[in-house]
């Protein structure tokens, strides 16, 4: 059955903000752990970057394509730790007194947090424009 | 704006009174026949909605109210599913009910228009 098209760019929109909702948590998880020294393989927390990547809906027909995004993968940012002398930290180096923080700087996060914010709320405007757009057509005639 | 309507039983209801008045329109097309000193060659039946032989647009109406009501269930089933803690995601929740608020007024537009067009006609003078 043709499925009735309403709202053009939901789709799209949507998937999209699937994407920044993971994004987001992605942020969230880095700023929770950006005082972590331990983790279960060792060593301090490293930072998460996401990624995304395009995927096509209905690749065999190029006037119904649909773009749609979706997370390629979560990969560990590889930048060395913070180093801070601090002897008394349980994880300190015995010999320096170095203690190894995680690479994640809070500054970066939150200039982060706002774009995918701001991400988010562009594809929310495209749902809501798209529903004004029907139902001012829907109004065609009248007044 | 006209109030978002959730409820799948109101699509019944609309098609329910769309079958009412094909009802009408077929009873008003006899009568115009049987007015034409002719007998009348095709009695088309009435047995439900869609049934009617060549009436291409009645087809189509049908198919196109069944297709909201699809919607309206999908919007109250993702609202089902989201107040009862499965993993739907909140947008895409919203975005069937949007879809079948915004589905159901373009039925209800093309009903309208229906109805306004067979008040016209039921008005005019012979």
């Amino acid at each position: 059955m043709l499925s009735l098209n309403i709202l053009p760019g939901a789709d799209s929109a949507a998937s999209a903000i699937q994407a920044e909702k993971v994004r987001m948590e992605v942020i969230s998880q880095n700023i929770a752990n950006a005082n972590t020294t331990q983790t279960p393989e060792g060593g301090p927390y490293k930072r998460q970057v996401v990624s995304f990547e395009t995927i096509i809906r209905n690749e065999f027909d190029a006037s119904n394509a649909v773009h749609e995004v979706r997370v390629a993968g979560i990969e560990k940012d590889g930048r060395p730790p913070r180093l801070v002398y601090q002897p008394g930290h349980p994880d300190a180096d015995p010999e320096s007194g170095m203690v190894e923080f995680p690479n994640v700087s809070v500054h970066e996060e939150m200039a982060d947090l706002i774009s995918s914010s701001r991400a988010t709320e562009a594809n929310l405007a495209i749902i809501r424009t798209a529903r004004q757009m029907a139902m001012q057509t829907l109004a065609i005639g009248k007044g | 704006m006209v109030p978002v309507q959730m409820n799948p039983m109101a699509t019944q209801g609309l098609t329910e009174m769309y079958r009412q008045q094909r009802a009408m329109v077929d009873q008003a097309r006899e009568i115009q026949q049987a007015s034409k000193a002719g007998p009348v060659e095709t009695t088309q039946s009435v047995s439900g909605a869609g049934a009617v032989k060549g009436s291409g647009f009645g087809d189509l109406f049908n198919q196109f109210v069944g297709e909201v009501n699809e919607k309206q269930l999908a919007s109250t089933q993702a609202a089902n599913d989201l107040l009862s803690g499965k993993d739907v995601p909140l947008h895409q929740a919203m975005i069937a009910m949007q879809e079948a608020g915004v589905a159901f007024q373009l039925m209800v537009e093309v009903r309208n228009k229906l109805l306004e067009g067979y008040q016209e006609l039921m008005r005019m003078q012979i």
